[in-house]
């Protein structure tokens, strides 16, 4: 009876240093995240304006959302776009790169550094505004292509048709966490399955999409999910490089949900933007859930 | 067991530590709130800060300004010499770029943070001064406290919102066309004269182009609605109807022409693209095209020539074109900045009297310079003309005022509230034709349908 009440209040007590270290984390959680979420949503059925005292006025934030606003429709547009763009082609593009690195060359560790950077200081202001004079008119970009002939009237950043695309490749460049993820993913694949494979005359694609693909699959599903929920909530590169321009091309949703917020004074509208862009993820993530039984390879 | 206990220690200090981070500032804006309220002392805390002087309690202003380095530079000595003739007033100066200054203003008020003193503009002063976060200044003038003796009343009076003084204007402006005498003289162009036509103005853009200008006129006509409202007001109309919620005009074809007549220039090259634009502002004023000699007009206020003074000092001003006979006067003196006293702020007495030095005093004035606009105040204008120490910019900028008071008309109501979006709504409309998805008559009817919608959830 004394021991096993001895191991419980051990395990009590480390119970409370584990939350005493994370009480920092906890605080802010509560204080800076999960209080002003849930006021978001009280706010989202108010004409709050920042400045007046809200009141209630039931779901027309909602009904107008889904009734009357084209600039709604616009941008979710735009963010669609960017999130099927931008997932697949970062996802590849950073598998395409692990795989690269996932070799025994000389200074890799160089190397693996220097392709993380990009996702370091990719959400930078500075490096948007770089972005921006490199594709913007009379940027590098542009002049390189006037020095081989090709004339163009208006920059890519200009360009209703291509601003988002310079955006997209932006993010593209971005790939390191994941690239991280997938390189410990493949280290993680058995030597003995390539052996065998080696023993039986597997050719290097066959190799690729019979054994490489499918152990990674659970990889892939978890940086899916993690890319999509990210790339809905794109604003730096829309706000610095084009803000949401030209022609509402670059408008994401967030950026739009920002502008009502602090710059028409219309907090109550954007709170309800916000719940839809929840519900938007949500149902996202939940259909991605659904099918993975399809296509997500557990060993076990 | 040991390394137990310091693990509870070292996760008891981290804990400790934010909740003290936070309870730190806290404290620090209790002090603030009691520092104000030491006249009542009504908190035993206070008892010592107020037992330890009166009139010369030390109190903090913070301040903030939108505007270019060299006003972050000249407003800080301001701020000196105030603080050097009243030691027990110190200032915790904001100063910041146009770009985010009312986002960041609005996030501060929501929070009842906003600073002591804030400079605002024509473009949200009714939105704040309806949502009472801006204090009525009207106590202040009545008291003296704020002397507004040089001021024109009509002119004082744009504050007015819902009969309340809602900021102290500080300067007027007027749209101006700014202009590079030496590019002009350079192609052979003749300068304009007041009272020019837009005919003229195309006209002599065209020559400027052939003589081989890279940018004759540096004008966004879709940048806002200040050049639509100045053609819509010469054209006899006006932008707002009077219960401010529709449109003032009817004819849609007013701004299908306004539209037309910039992208018949934008065609020729004579204006830039708003692509060429947007990389034309990312110079900054003061190495904006026409500064710099590569560009011949461009379209401000009429403190521009004194804002680039230090870049170039040989950018001349002249009235923006007239449509000829028919004009109406379109221009108008709009109120070029406010100085407005948060709500939330307990020293709104010690503000006022420090809007009163820096809108009258000889020191403020001489150090400013007129740079942020022509000063509303007569005490000033007359201070400055007899010093003797404005440089010929200066000049020409308070002769602008003579001679454009003579092209203006009456002075609009404050802009409506959700200008903002309206101003966002023109620029669509604009740049659609602009990009050619649209004709010039579909985008002046697509502004008005969603201008009309936009006024009307607002006012």
């Amino acid at each position: 009876m004394a021991k096993p009440s001895k191991k419980q209040h051990y395990k009590l007590k480390d119970n409370i240093a584990g939350y005493l270290f994370l009480s920092p984390w906890i605080f802010g959680f509560l204080l800076m995240w999960l209080v002003p979420a849930i006021i978001s949503i009280y706010y989202s059925f108010t004409d709050f304006n920042l400045l007046n005292t809200p009141s209630m006025i039931g779901f027309s934030n909602y009904i107008r959302i889904f009734t009357q606003d084209d600039t709604f429709i616009q941008s979710l547009k735009v963010t669609f776009s960017y999130v099927f763009l931008l997932v697949p082609l970062r996802l590849a593009f950073a598998l395409f790169v692990a795989m690269l690195l996932n070799q025994n060359h000389k200074g890799l560790g160089l190397y693996r550094t220097l392709y993380y950077v990009p996702s370091i200081i990719g959400g930078s202001i500075a490096v948007s505004i770089v972005w921006k004079q490199f594709f913007g008119n009379k940027g590098v970009v542009m002049s390189l292509l006037g020095l081989f002939g090709v004339q163009q009237k208006m920059s890519f950043l200009g360009n209703p048709k291509t601003a988002l695309i310079v955006i997209v490749i932006m993010g593209v460049w971005q790939f390191g966490s994941s690239m991280l993820i997938f390189l410990s993913a493949l280290k993680q694949i058995p030597n003995s399955l390539y052996e065998s494979a080696m023993v039986d005359g597997g050719k290097p694609w066959q190799v690729f999409t019979r054994i490489t693909l499918p152990m990674l699959t659970p990889t892939i599903f978890f940086n899916l999910i993690l890319q999509i929920i990210n790339g809905f909530r794109v604003f730096t590169e829309s706000y610095v490089i084009t803000d949401g321009g030209p022609l509402d091309s670059t408008l994401s949703y967030v950026l739009y949900l920002y502008r009502r917020a602090f710059t028409y004074f219309d907090m109550g509208y954007s709170c309800a933007l916000a719940w839809v862009l929840v519900a938007i993820i949500a149902v996202f993530t939940v259909i991605l859930f659904k099918t993975q039984n399809n296509w997500v390879h557990y060993e076990n | 067991m040991k390394k137990r206990t310091i693990a509870l220690l070292l996760s008891m200090g981290m804990a400790m530590s934010s909740l003290t981070g936070c309870s730190g500032s806290g404290d620090s804006g209790a002090g603030n709130s009691s520092a104000a309220n030491d006249a009542g002392a009504q908190t035993g805390s206070t008892a010592a800060q107020a037992a330890a002087g009166n009139e010369g309690d030390a109190i903090t202003l913070k301040f903030t300004w939108w505007g270019s380095q060299s006003r972050h530079d000249y407003t800080q000595k301001i701020l000196d010499a105030y603080t050097a003739e009243h030691p027990n007033i110190t200032f915790e100066p904001v100063p910041a770029g146009w770009d985010g200054y009312f986002d960041k203003l609005s996030t501060e008020a929501a929070s009842g943070s906003m600073p002591d003193i804030v400079q605002m503009d024509y473009l949200y002063i009714s939105t704040y001064a309806k949502n009472n976060s801006i204090a009525d200044l009207q106590p202040y003038i009545d008291d003296k406290t704020i002397d507004v003796s040089g001021i024109d009343e009509s002119l004082l009076n744009s504050a007015k919102i819902n009969g309340k003084m809602a900021g102290l204007v500080l300067s007027t402006s007027l749209v101006t066309f700014p202009y590079n005498p030496e590019v002009l003289q350079k192609a052979g162009v003749e300068e304009p004269e007041s009272g020019w036509t837009w005919d003229e103005f195309i006209a002599m853009n065209q020559k400027l182009k052939e003589a081989g200008v890279a940018d004759a006129a540096v004008i966004n006509p879709s940048l806002d609605t200040n050049l639509f409202n100045y053609w819509v007001r010469q054209h006899g109309n006006q932008l707002f109807s009077d219960d401010q919620k529709s449109l003032g005009y009817a004819d849609d074809q007013l701004m299908a022409d306004y539209i037309r007549m910039f992208k018949d220039a934008m065609d020729q090259d004579l204006v830039p693209t708003p692509d060429e634009m947007e990389q034309i502002d990312t110079l900054g004023l003061e190495a904006g095209p026409v500064v710099t000699g590569e560009g011949a007009f461009t379209q401000n206020w009429n403190n521009y020539s004194t804002l680039v003074a230090s870049s170039n000092d040989k950018i001349k001003m002249v009235t923006p074109p007239t449509i000829g006979s028919e004009d109406k006067k379109g221009l108008w003196m709009k109120p070029g900045m406010f100085l407005s006293i948060a709500e939330t702020s307990s020293h709104k007495k010690e503000a006022a009297e420090f809007i009163n030095w820096f809108l009258n005093s000889d020191t403020a004035n001489d150090i400013m310079m007129a740079e942020r606009g022509t000063p509303s105040s007569s005490i000033a204008r007359d201070y400055l003309t007899g010093s003797g120490k404005m440089a010929p910019q200066q000049q020409d900028m308070f002769a602008y005022v003579d001679l454009a008071s003579s092209m203006a008309g009456a002075t609009p109501a404050p802009d409506p509230t959700g200008m903002s979006e309206i101003n966002k709504a023109f620029a669509d409309a604009c740049n659609a034709a602009f990009y050619e998805q649209m004709s010039s008559e579909d985008a002046a009817a697509s502004f008005h349908k969603k201008a009309d919608e936009i006024l009307a959830r607002n006012n």
